[in-house]
């Protein structure tokens, strides 16, 4: 009971519908809307502002904004999931390893990661999409390496706090094994931070594929992609602004709503840094 | 000076794997330099016979000492897209991108301080509610929406400033600091967030300590107990992050200087990404992670000039 009321505050309450409206679009509109809605042309209806028929306006192939950005939702948070997915997927055993045993092991997977974090997430994001080839999974893979040595720091750090705690010794000086210990006693206690993290990261992966796609080293044509619309808006926004300030709410409101998510989150399941 | 030395030595060991990383990640590229300098059409002799005066054919540890040891001597090859050698071609860009590196964090800071300061001291009333606000929709927003947004705004309905191209401080500084500012400003509205939440939280910490309450009960002027008690105790953890925050901001400039077309660091990292233009994205690559390890360092060695209580070990 007192969990389910700490989420309903100003902040948890818009977070959480935000975060519910973004992923509810990216699953269903796929499924309502007919794909040629978001393709279809109309050469005489470009760069239409808002009207009856088209709500957010046109594009300047004369697409409609509001088909694209509702199909655009399911490519942000598919590239930023499985993103987020695949740096805990190598992150998390990573630094479970590393802060549990410490000691050479410790030393030299830190240094590794240490190494990788002196690479802008964005540059190394960036590198590996453009050696790979940009596509919807290199993307994936870019976005994902360049998050994992985060991740694998932040759990690292917590691994080592509660493997000193005296449970896990308790467990260990009645025989339990490293692997059991670690999976039975140190992961469940650091799976708040895991979550907490992983859903700020969700954050960051929005952002990041729309800076690719921006770039042209993300999500690539016809897909549908928030940041390849705003991209496409740059020669038009004397004339038609709203071709980027679709995209650009869109993102922001998914970004907000997760960051607040992110922040009563922490406050429910890690009460220590409650400010 | 032995912190010092030590600093040094694994400054010296993260270069090295620096080197390594870049060097292995630009390799798995499909297709080679020779390729791309006679294009995929040309003749397969001509291609061996290329590929065998470049050294591509010598095992890649060779290879990797080749291009260490031309990076350490100072000899950094030619970029194929600019044919030119690479060594000056980023001097310059980098005088370019100091520029608005410098810019933004100037920005970013002299915005955040006053703000969360300001937070912590009405914490739980409006204005903390009205900073927090501002600073979570800094942090939402892609710093390439700040961008197209500052563009439309000064550059097309105002006119005030210039939305692309580069001028060198030396040929005419006003002119120059007037094309840095706009991506500045968008760089410095992202930063700007993390760094007024940052100064909340290490504020708020302070200010409810004995030696606050003291100074206040002893008859202090409230301004005084403030900024020279409380922010003297909170820029230190401040800095640290605006030090870490060097990282970020050298991917963002990479967006940002490509939407100006402000020929700096970051575009030059994009042109050669785009082109595919192996020796100039090694050379990027590694200098841009070089920088942002060299930056987190000189932060740290200036730790005690913040918070003289910290000493150096």
């Amino acid at each position: 009971m007192s969990i389910f009321k700490k989420f309903l505050n100003f902040k948890g309450i818009i977070g959480i519908t935000l975060v519910l409206c973004v992923v509810l679009i990216a699953i269903f509109a796929p499924l309502i809307i007919p794909p040629e809605f978001a393709t279809k042309m109309d050469m005489r209806a470009r760069l239409s502002p808002p009207n009856m028929a088209h709500w957010m306006g046109t594009d300047q192939l004369g697409r409609d904004l509001f088909y694209r950005v509702m199909l655009g939702a399911r490519t942000s948070i598919n590239i930023a999931t499985s993103a987020v997915l695949m740096s805990l997927v190598i992150g998390l055993p990573l630094g479970l390893v590393s802060g549990y045993f410490g000691g050479r092991t410790d030393n030299v997977l830190m240094r590794l990661v240490d190494t990788l974090l002196s690479f802008p997430a964005l540059l190394l994001a960036l590198t590996i999409s453009a050696v790979l080839g940009p596509n919807l999974q290199n993307t994936i893979i870019a976005i994902g390496i360049a998050f994992t040595p985060y991740l694998a720091r932040l759990i690292r750090g917590e691994a080592l706090r509660v493997a000193q705690m005296p449970y896990v010794e308790a467990a260990r000086s009645s025989g339990a094994t490293n692997s059991r210990l670690i999976i039975g006693h140190v992961l469940p206690n650091i799976m708040p931070v895991v979550i907490v993290q992983s859903t700020i990261s969700l954050a960051f992966a929005i952002l990041a594929e729309a800076g690719l796609s921006f770039l042209g080293l993300g999500t690539q044509p016809p897909e549908a992609s928030w940041g390849l619309m705003i991209q496409a808006s740059r020669d038009y926004l004397d004339r038609a602004p709203w071709t980027a300030l679709v995209p650009g709410t869109a993102v922001a409101l998914t970004v907000l709503g997760l960051n607040m998510f992110g922040d009563v989150l922490r406050d429910v399941l890690d009460p220590r840094s409650q400010s | 000076m032995a912190y010092f030395i030590q600093r040094l030595l694994s400054m010296a060991v993260t270069l090295f794997l620096i080197s390594i990383i870049t060097f292995t990640v630009t390799n798995i590229l499909p297709g080679d330099v020779a390729m791309m300098i006679m294009g995929t059409q040309s003749n397969p002799a001509a291609l061996a016979n290329l590929r065998e005066n470049l050294g591509l054919n010598d095992p890649l540890v060779y290879q990797y000492g080749r291009w260490i040891f031309g990076m350490l001597t100072g000899d950094w090859g030619n970029s194929l897209l600019f044919k030119q050698p690479i060594g000056p071609i980023i001097l310059q860009k980098m005088t370019a991108s100091a520029l608005i590196v410098l810019l933004s964090m100037t920005i970013a800071l002299t915005l955040a301080v006053p703000l969360g300061v300001w937070s912590a001291v009405y914490k739980n009333r409006w204005q903390d509610t009205a900073s927090s606000s501002v600073s979570i929709l800094g942090v939402s927003l892609p710093d390439f929406f700040w961008g197209i947004m500052l563009i439309l705004l000064f550059a097309r309905a105002l006119g005030w400033f210039p939305s692309s191209g580069f001028v060198h401080p030396n040929e005419d500084f006003l002119m120059a600091l007037k094309h840095a500012f706009l991506p500045s400003l968008a760089l410095g509205l992202g930063l700007m967030a993390h760094l007024t939440r940052m100064t909340r939280a290490t504020m708020t910490g302070i200010l409810s300590q004995e030696f606050i309450r003291v100074a206040r009960a002893k008859g202090l002027a409230e301004k005084t107990v403030i900024w020279q008690y409380g922010l003297a105790n909170a820029i230190g953890p401040v800095m640290t992050v605006a030090g870490l925050q060097m990282g970020y901001l050298f991917g963002s400039i990479i967006v940002m200087e490509s939407l100006f077309n402000y020929t700096g660091m970051g575009w030059l990292t994009y042109q050669a990404l785009l082109n595919r233009d192996m020796p100039l994205i090694q050379a990027t690559v590694f200098v841009i992670a070089a920088v942002v390890m060299l930056v987190n360092l000189i932060v740290d060695l200036l730790y005690p000039f913040f918070d003289p209580r910290i000493q150096l070990k």
